[in-house]
């Protein structure tokens, strides 16, 4: 690296430093957003810490702990791969400020690398922390000799590198398919798509071939799949060798393979990068427009229809707020067509029991998927500078949010309502306890709407210098997204216990009444946030 | 290419996916203490040309030299000797105006006393200095326009680029603003900037560029093109050819 890119990378990171913000900024209520933003991304850190000790525990209860480092370096990897490539294209593409930087005298490989770089740096803390826990979980359980900790801090900060470069690579791979087009913004949003639907389905895919080459007996037990994953993906098997057997030689694979790959995918990215942002930047106006019969509509809907274009508009927006009511959808068709017991066979391995007794956490599952990222969590920050626009109307505050919670409802409700018809079928839920799933799918997602919009309101943040920082990495996002995905794991297990002592028509009342009771308090909760001025 | 043309740019022409051109067979030459105007109509192709010079647009057709360097094969030199302001400054909002003036410098390696004595200088004269130590996210377009201007002159660049530099301006910036082009001009440096404003390009520029749908439909000297009228008169009659 030279100067240059060293000065550039300094530069991303101040600007977006929330220390700096604090430091020069004279906005009491942003310090004091400031604060309450460490503090909730401190509690954050603590339940990934709590997570990676867990998994060790769990691991080490079962005598299975050599295979931790290994299911480390998976779940770092995983991570780092889908949260890259989620942010690839507004952070390595498209992002606001490229015409000052192109126009300063830096080269295009040196701009995308430190824009790599920036990313890296500002989800390093993520991945140790999991990382280094688990070091922490694996060092009681395994009692390595004293030299494994310092190389297993070391490596940890190279894990995240090569799936990060595959994640950057793939999106610019997205970026460069999608440049050559007209609809460059649709091309690659149903490129992003497909690629993480591939993603998601890769474990299946891995799983089958192991089936078809009669090795599934060894799936028996807990740790044989990370360990066949990892004679897959050589990196976890290197970060594993590094840390079990001490193996110098494999720590220094993983090191030199992160920088060559490094390397080669700037190398290659640099040539075309000014062409693709060219591409991605400007389009002409097509001048033929017809002025023809236009349509009124209310206050409400047309929010509801701003609220539409502008994740339309934004492929980082609509990937992230399409993914999870997509592959609810998807998974629901696949359910209906393969057959709910063969679904639940890939992912609970040849384990004999009534699989009727898995029928209530049907909506949770699909919950799961549906409730990923709620637009109304990110939406009131995405209105960024645009924020005028809105405060200058004569609406209300109240008829905005409504307006936006209710665009929120109108993409979760239909995905929730195929998905949990198609897996009820498959299934074969009864009509009644199908009716009150749907019933629960509905509280759920007026609840994740409600929820979203008391943290996209109470976490809003206008000064953003890339959309990314508030669809992705935004304290909104974050404290709506963590705890209700957490939430939602513990309440399948849960469901599935009490489903087998009450019956299912009245677990499903019970947890109606509890998300509606939830969602009306959220909701209430924006309505008086509304009123005050919040 | 004769040695003191800052600027050249040669039959560059910019399509989009769409197949529409934005800019169609554009030639022009900026020489060394140029003032040098382009107007047209909004959607002419003029920020497409401009940003096209300043290596943030990539292009297939044609060629742009800066102080005989291609924009193409040799960026970073044409870059080194280049400074540009966008139409709308898109700046690191979180960080200060300070801060953001120094990452310039530092970007073209001015030294610590250089730096001082130029930022001290035209920040006084935009009168921006008692907000230098605020966060960019905090100032008016002005002030942002204002610091853009002078992270811009902070290197002394042997061409400026301007894209519409006097949109948001106070009365008295745009002044200033055009007495520093003047003195940078006397200085050698050449300047290529576009306008909406006729009376400035007229006042200030000593050659004129007008494009329309993306071709030159007329250049030269203000004298030549004008012939006695208006900038005025002469942009609307050419625009009605």
């Amino acid at each position: 690296m030279n100067k240059n890119s060293i000065l550039l990378l300094k530069t991303l990171l101040l600007s977006t430093s929330q220390r700096n913000i604090f430091k020069y900024s004279t906005d009491k209520k942003k310090k004091k957003r400031i604060v309450w933003g460490y503090i909730g991304t401190t509690i954050l850190y603590a339940m990934l810490v709590a997570f990676g000790i867990l998994i060790c525990v769990g691991y080490g209860t079962y005598g299975f702990i050599e295979a931790a480092p290994v299911m480390c370096a998976l779940v770092i990897s995983l991570l780092a791969f889908l949260f890259t490539f989620f942010k690839t294209n507004g952070y390595l593409f498209n992002f606001k400020e490229y015409d000052m930087l192109m126009s300063l005298p830096f080269s295009s490989s040196t701009v995308a690398a430190c824009k790599f770089l920036y990313m890296y740096l500002k989800s390093l803390p993520w991945y140790l922390s999991i990382s280094l826990s688990m070091m922490i979980g694996y060092g009681i359980y395994a009692h390595p000799n004293f030299l494994i900790y310092p190389l297993w801090i070391i490596l940890a900060f190279f894990l995240p590198v090569i799936p990060m470069l595959i994640a950057a690579f793939l999106g610019f791979l997205v970026a460069r398919i999608s440049a050559g087009f007209r609809k460059t913004n649709i091309i690659q949003t149903v490129l992003t798509m497909l690629i993480v639907i591939l993603g998601f389905s890769l474990r299946f895919i891995i799983e089958g071939v192991f089936k078809n080459n009669k090795v599934e007996e060894t799936l028996k037990k807990a740790s044989d799949f990370t360990e066949n994953a990892s004679g897959i993906y050589f990196p976890a098997r290197w970060f594993s060798d590094s840390v079990t057997k001490g193996n110098v030689l494999s720590a220094l694979l993983l090191v030199a393979t992160s920088a060559l790959i490094f390397a080669l995918v700037f190398f290659i990215v640099g040539r075309s990068y000014r062409n693709i942002n060219s591409a991605l930047k400007s389009h002409a106006a097509s001048k033929n427009y017809k002025m023809s019969g236009q349509k009124q509509r209310s206050v409400r809907q047309a929010i509801v229809f701003k609220e539409f274009k502008r994740m339309t508009g934004s492929t980082t927006y609509m990937t992230n707020a399409g993914v999870g009511p997509i592959l609810a959808v998807l998974i629901g068709i696949v359910t209906l067509v393969a057959g709910f017991g063969r679904i639940v066979g890939l992912v609970v391995h040849d384990v004999n029991f009534d699989i009727g007794m898995l029928q209530p956490a049907i909506p949770f599952v699909i919950y799961f998927f549906i409730g990923m990222l709620a637009t109304t969590a990110c939406s009131p920050s995405l209105e960024g500078k645009n924020y005028w626009i809105l405060q200058s109307l004569p609406v209300e505050k109240k008829t905005i949010y409504q307006g936006k919670m209710l665009f929120n409802m109108y993409l979760t409700v239909p995905a929730m309502a195929l998905s949990t018809l198609c897996m009820c079928i498959s299934a074969k839920v009864p009509v009644t306890d199908m009716v009150l799933y749907l019933v629960l799918g509905f509280a759920l997602c007026c609840f994740s709407t409600a929820w979203g919009c008391v943290c996209g309101i109470k976490h809003m943040r206008l000064d953003w210098e890339n959309e990314v920082e508030v669809i992705k990495q935004g304290s909104a996002v974050t404290i709506y997204l963590l705890p209700n995905m957490l939430v939602v794991m513990g309440l399948v297990v849960l469901v599935v216990f009490l489903g087998t002592r009450l019956d299912h028509k009245l677990l499903a009342l019970i947890f109606i009444l509890i998300a509606g009771l939830l969602a009306g308090l959220s909701y209430r909760w924006v309505m008086s946030m509304c009123r005050t001025g919040d | 290419m004769s040695e003191n043309v800052m600027l050249e740019i040669r039959n560059y022409s910019k399509s989009y996916a769409e197949g529409k051109k934005a800019a169609d067979n554009v030639s022009l030459s900026v020489m060394s203490g140029d003032i040098y105007g382009f107007i047209g109509h909004n959607g002419a192709g003029k920020s497409t040309t401009i940003r096209a010079v300043v290596g943030v647009l990539d292009f297939t057709e044609g060629e742009i030299f800066i102080d005989g360097h291609s924009v193409k094969t040799e960026p970073m030199e044409c870059k080194k000797i280049t400074a540009y302001i966008p139409d709308n400054p898109d700046l690191y909002e979180n960080l200060t105006g300070i801060q953001y003036l120094n990452f310039v410098a530092d970007v073209f390696s001015i030294s610590a006393s250089e730096r001082e004595e130029r930022i001290r200088k035209y920040a006084d004269l935009f009168e921006i200095t008692d907000a230098l130590g605020d966060l960019i996210g905090s100032y008016s377009h002005g002030m942002k326009q204002k610091v853009a201007i002078i992270s811009a002159l902070i290197h002394s660049p042997k061409l400026l680029v301007l894209d519409e530099p006097f949109v948001g301006l106070d009365p008295k910036a745009t002044f200033t603003l055009k007495e520093i082009m003047h003195e940078m001009c006397k200085q050698g440096t050449a300047i290529f900037f576009s306008t909406h404003v006729l009376d400035v390009a007229e006042k200030l520029c000593n050659k004129v560029a007008i494009i329309k749908h993306g071709r030159i439909v007329s250049s030269g000297t203000m004298e030549e093109l004008t012939e006695g009228h208006s900038l005025e008169e002469t942009f609307l009659e050419a625009d009605n050819e």
